[in-house]
């Protein structure tokens, strides 16, 4: 009898001897990482922490009004002349034509309201863009704009999408005379249409009311009624739903059709086309003064829609994506008005936090030493339990540094402060476990009962207490603002750990001293 | 005498938000520098930057103890941005020297402009945290309301909503009577005493739920 109880109080010793070396097993490769040679170097196989932009660094860039000139060409009257840039200075003499230098942008648009503005449309292309961590700031005097960004594969795309001044124009192709711009616009978006072959990336722009009424007259006027125009040598846009009321046009993937960002439109009228044709009048859609597409209409629309083919119809789903990216930074740029004022990018550079990967170590090691003192404390007090519990304590610890690293948290100052709270948290619950553990074990009435009643009274009393706690984190966990989520995510991570490893780790280390 | 401790509590407090609102009137929050108006040169080293000798350069022309922002530029980490709440053109072309004597190198002032920093609004600062408190308050009072209705779902509500402002209105008085600077820690701060709030509210009901009981089973 006495040799059974012997044998099972080294059995006892064996587990838990087991259970202490598991525990630093999983704390050193928490903290450390496990290393694998790889081309002649080390290399550490645990995926390392996410950091936020206040951790890691932002990419700042800085818009600044232009000062930038334009050369414009006036006449006796003092009227503008489109179409002179080509004459020389005594041809503009001969015909009495003068030469002025115009500032892109004038005094009277560099106003603190127009900066306002400014910032207020960015900030609207922004969240067009789905970037909702960013700091933005205007220099009231100077109308200088600096915003900070995540550094990531968008966000070049982003920078230049925010810098755009996203001036919408529709002139007649030969007068140049205004017919519709920006105010016309209602809203755009981005459609998709499957073809024979593949499938093809549409912007649709709404027009407001007066827009409507504006483009109804266009198409009026810009309708082609000539028969022979319609040898349209593409069958694609034919088969499109959305195309159907637009003029049959030629072929979009005529390349000088194609503008920077590869936007292209199936109703582009050619070189090619017949002379009847080159007599229509023809409408010049351009944004940014860069000349999208010049057209003319089939029929009249009233409907105050214009859909715009971007690229040609593909089944190449690289391309798709490029195609549906530069149809959705058209409709950010055109959905959210044009900017009063025509900015340049000053600055566009990665800056690396101010806190250094230094100091980030510094905090790491200062809550492991923390974490250890208050471990130590609780040994010296609870003895064995104190032991077993401590064990229990740095297993969940280890798992919840690795969980953190492979849910992709990103870890931000708010993050730093969730993980803490974590820890907080599990060390009240193991401390409370504890007394309640020495407490019941005075009461003979609850002889082998004790562990079981303690836990179980503990989970109440600790999770009624923090269920606010984890109402708040999960919510924060749906926030896109990253200090907001790391610390919701952090949370919710490390309150469900404390759930399931307590009651499955510490609960059973506890049993080898307690049953 | 519990009654009277109590006063002397909300006494304190009343005087700590009066106090506070009256600093705020006054001179504001202290934002940090990151958050001000302020002016930065950008150094273009081209060698790997040791941040701590940038930071003693910074440090000797600027002052011991004016706060300073320094950030290194790009991946290459051979440029580094210092921000101070001002930089005169001397100081700047003392820096620019000192470097330049360090690191062997030939800057010149004009490679080195000062650029003005605008500060960032406060509104702008609190807009993205605006919804997901309000949000995670307005589940957590729905929760406290259902939980504790026995004592009354709208002394609960009334209860928690108002130890949450509060206590809020208690820290940021705190930060403004202190001059703690409104910056990175603040949300912590905000958040450590949410949660000890919500904390204290819990423990409060379940405390009264629990004598309730109590008094019901002796009945």
């Amino acid at each position: 009898m006495e040799e059974k109880s012997k044998v099972k109080k080294e059995g006892k010793k064996l587990q838990i001897l087991v259970c202490t070396l598991i525990a630093i097993l999983i704390a050193l490769i928490a903290i450390f990482g496990v290393y694998t040679k790889k081309q002649n170097r080390m290399e550490n196989n645990i995926k390392g922490y996410d950091y936020a932009m206040d951790l890691k660094g932002t990419r700042i860039v800085t818009l600044t009004p232009s000062t930038e000139t334009e050369t414009i060409i006036k006449d006796q009257s003092g009227n503008e002349v489109e179409d002179a840039e080509n004459l020389t200075d005594e041809e503009l003499t001969e015909k009495g034509y003068t030469k002025e230098e115009k500032s892109k942008n004038s005094e009277d648009v560099l106003t603190q309201d127009n900066y306002t503005k400014t910032k207020e449309i960015i900030e609207k292309r922004l969240k067009g863009l789905n970037v909702e961590n960013y700091i933005i700031n205007v220099n009231n005097q100077t109308g200088e704009i600096t915003i900070e960004l995540p550094e990531n594969d968008q966000t070049d795309n982003i920078v230049n999408n925010i810098a755009t001044t996203g001036k919408f124009e529709i002139v007649d192709s030969e007068t140049k005379e205004l017919l519709m711009d920006n105010n016309d616009i209602k809203s755009s978006q981005v459609m998709y249409g499957s073809t024979s072959t593949g499938t093809a990336v549409y912007l649709d722009i709404k027009f407001n009311k007066s827009g409507t009424e504006k483009f109804e007259n266009i198409t009026e006027t810009y309708v082609n009624n000539v028969s022979e125009n319609t040898n349209a040598t593409d069958t694609d846009a034919e088969n499109q739903t959305n195309t159907t009321n637009e003029a049959n046009q030629t072929d979009t993937e005529n390349e000088t059709n194609q503008t920077e960002n590869e936007t292209s439109d199936t109703n582009s009228t050619e070189e090619n086309q017949t002379s009847e044709e080159e007599t229509a009048k023809q409408i010049t859609m351009s944004i940014d003064d860069e000349e999208m597409m010049t057209t003319y209409f089939e029929e009249v629309i009233k409907n105050g829609d214009m859909p715009l083919t971007i690229g040609s119809a593909t089944k190449d789903q690289k391309t798709l994506n490029e195609y549906i990216q530069n149809a959705s930074n058209i409709a950010v740029v055109l959905d959210n008005g044009k900017l009063p004022i025509e900015y340049n990018v000053t600055r566009n550079e990665y800056v690396l936090s101010d806190i250094t990967r230094d100091e980030l170590q510094y905090v790491k090691y200062g809550i492991i030493i923390a974490v250890a003192i208050c471990l130590l404390i609780l040994i010296f007090k609870y003895k064995t339990n104190g032991f077993l519990a401590s064990l229990g304590y740095i297993i969940l610890s280890a798992i919840y540094a690795l969980i953190i690293r492979y849910t992709n948290v990103m870890i931000s100052i708010e993050g730093i402060f969730g993980i803490a709270l974590t820890l907080i948290i599990n060390y009240i619950f193991i401390y409370k476990l504890l007394a309640k553990i020495k407490e019941y074990n005075k009461d003979e009435k609850l002889k082998g009962t004790v562990l079981k009643k303690a836990i179980k009274e503990n989970y109440k009393e600790i999770f009624l207490k923090i269920i606010p706690i984890c109402i708040m984190s999960i919510v924060f966990c749906f926030v896109s603002w990253v200090p907001i989520s790391s610390f919701g995510m952090t949370t919710f991570w490390g309150i469900l750990l404390i759930a399931i490893i307590n009651i499955l780790v510490t609960n059973n280390l506890l049993k080898l001293k307690n049953k | 005498m519990k009654s009277k401790k109590k006063l002397i509590i909300y006494i304190l407090i009343v005087a700590i938000i009066i106090a506070g609102i009256a600093v705020t009137i006054i001179s504001g929050f202290n934002f940090d520098l990151k958050y001000q108006d302020a002016k930065r040169i950008e150094l273009g080293i081209g060698k790997q930057v040791n941040e701590d000798e940038i930071r003693q350069i910074a440090k000797e022309v600027l002052g011991e103890n004016t706060p300073i922002v320094l950030q290194k530029i790009e991946v290459f980490e051979d440029a580094v941005s210092i921000m101070a709440k001002d930089i005169t053109e001397e100081q700047r072309d003392n820096i620019v020297s000192k470097v330049n004597e360090k690191y062997g190198i030939e800057l010149t002032t004009d490679d080195v402009p000062i650029i003005t920093v605008a500060h960032t609004r406060g509104r702008d600062i609190i807009k993205p945290y605006v919804i997901p408190f309000s949000t995670a308050t307005l589940i957590i009072l729905v929760y406290m309301m259902i939980r504790y209705y026995k004592q009354g779902s709208l002394k609960v509500l009334a209860k928690t909503l108002g130890f949450v402002v509060l206590m809020q209105a208690v820290l940021f008085s705190i930060m403004a009577i202190t001059r703690i600077p409104i910056g990175r820690l603040t949300i912590p701060l905000v958040l450590t005493v949410y949660i000890l709030t919500l904390i204290g509210c819990t423990s409060h009901f379940e405390k009264s739920l629990k004598n309730a009981e109590v008094v019901k089973n002796e009945e």
